[in-house]
């Protein structure tokens, strides 16, 4: 396959997709527009505070993991040598958002670097 | 007039405005604005981005509808620009995960009929209208894409990905990286391969 032709066929099956896009029947279209109002009557529900919305599970959980390692210590049993489970601990209590966490570590890295100048 | 007094916070979530009552509403107004018509531009194609991938439009509504909820509920705040690489991102996941739980389905009711989970799907191929029939024409239009889906279907998971990002939804390499969680060296090597594969398998129609 050459330039040429791999040009080409990226654009004739581009356009064919365009055209698929285009023709899409209107009950999808409706539905897909009752899940966008779905969407965005949750943010108008939260508005944009939502990372204090997590603090009162965030700091609810990390009592509970506190309370564990500190039973665990009570008793006798070896504390915890893994460096990542005061980790965890660390997410837990700083109320971090949760799905964010569950996306690769690259992402939220680049995600944080596109944060424009004057911020932060 | 002069400007509300502004403080920017040392996180991702923007900046908090002060001394002005009513400004977090609007803020919020103007972000579900632009929200709205983020949203609207995006959900056809990512419907039919996740009809293909799945090869369900009812799993592929769901998925987008996920997708939109999960966007606006984790990064409304964050720069237009981040929202549609950030979008196909949610999207790919749930894609995923609805693919994972289809396996087990599989692998469930394969064990309760005595079959095997691994049995050779069938070839999606055979499903496309051949067009062996007008050697002269060129494919166009819904039987190029009919074919085009097909031969995704046969494809890796990334191969198709890259795919669908690079060429269908018309994202950049750093952007379908970032959504498909892979180097862009490994992007730019599993779209390559998807088009060997569709140039293998279309090109004797194409001109």
């Amino acid at each position: 396959m050459n330039e040429d032709e791999m040009r080409e066929l990226e654009r004739k099956s581009r356009a064919a997709f365009d055209a698929s896009v285009e023709a899409g029947d209107a009950a999808t279209g409706s539905r897909l527009a009752q899940a966008r109002a779905a969407a965005l009557t949750e943010l108008r529900h939260r508005g944009l505070g939502r990372a204090t919305a997590w603090l009162p599970a965030g700091a609810a959980a990390a009592a509970i993991v506190a309370a564990f390692l500190w039973q665990r210590e009570e008793a006798g049993m070896p504390a915890a040598q893994d460096p990542a489970a005061y980790e965890d601990l660390d997410i837990v209590a700083g109320g971090e958002d949760f799905d964010l966490l569950g996306e690769d570590a690259d992402f939220v890295a680049w995600a944080a670097e596109q944060v424009p100048d004057g911020v932060g | 007039m002069e400007d509300e007094p502004v403080i920017r916070s040392a996180t991702l979530d923007g900046p908090l405005s002060l001394g002005r009552p009513g400004a977090a509403r609007e803020e919020t107004l103007d972000r579900e604005r632009a929200l709205d018509r983020f949203l609207a531009g995006i959900a056809r194609r990512a419907h039919r981005i996740a009809s293909i991938a799945l090869r369900d439009r009812t799993e592929a509504e769901d998925a987008v509808q996920d997708a939109m909820i999960r966007l606006v509920r984790h990064y409304a705040q964050r720069p237009e620009d981040q929202w549609r690489p950030l979008f196909y991102r949610i999207l790919r996941n749930r894609i995923t995960d609805l693919q994972r739980r289809a396996g087990v389905r599989r692998a469930v009711m394969a064990f309760w009929s005595g079959g095997t989970a691994d049995e050779p799907a069938r070839d999606p191929l055979e499903d496309v209208a051949d067009a062996r029939g007008r050697p002269d024409e060129t494919l166009e239009g819904e039987e190029l894409l009919a074919r085009i889906e097909a031969v995704l279907a046969t494809l890796s998971r990334r191969q198709r990905e890259a795919f669908l990002f690079r060429n269908f939804e018309g994202l950049d390499v750093a952007q379908a990286a970032l959504a498909m969680g892979c180097s862009e060296g490994s992007v730019k090597t599993h779209y390559f391969r998807a088009m060997q594969a569709l140039h293998g398998a279309l090109g004797e129609w194409q001109p």
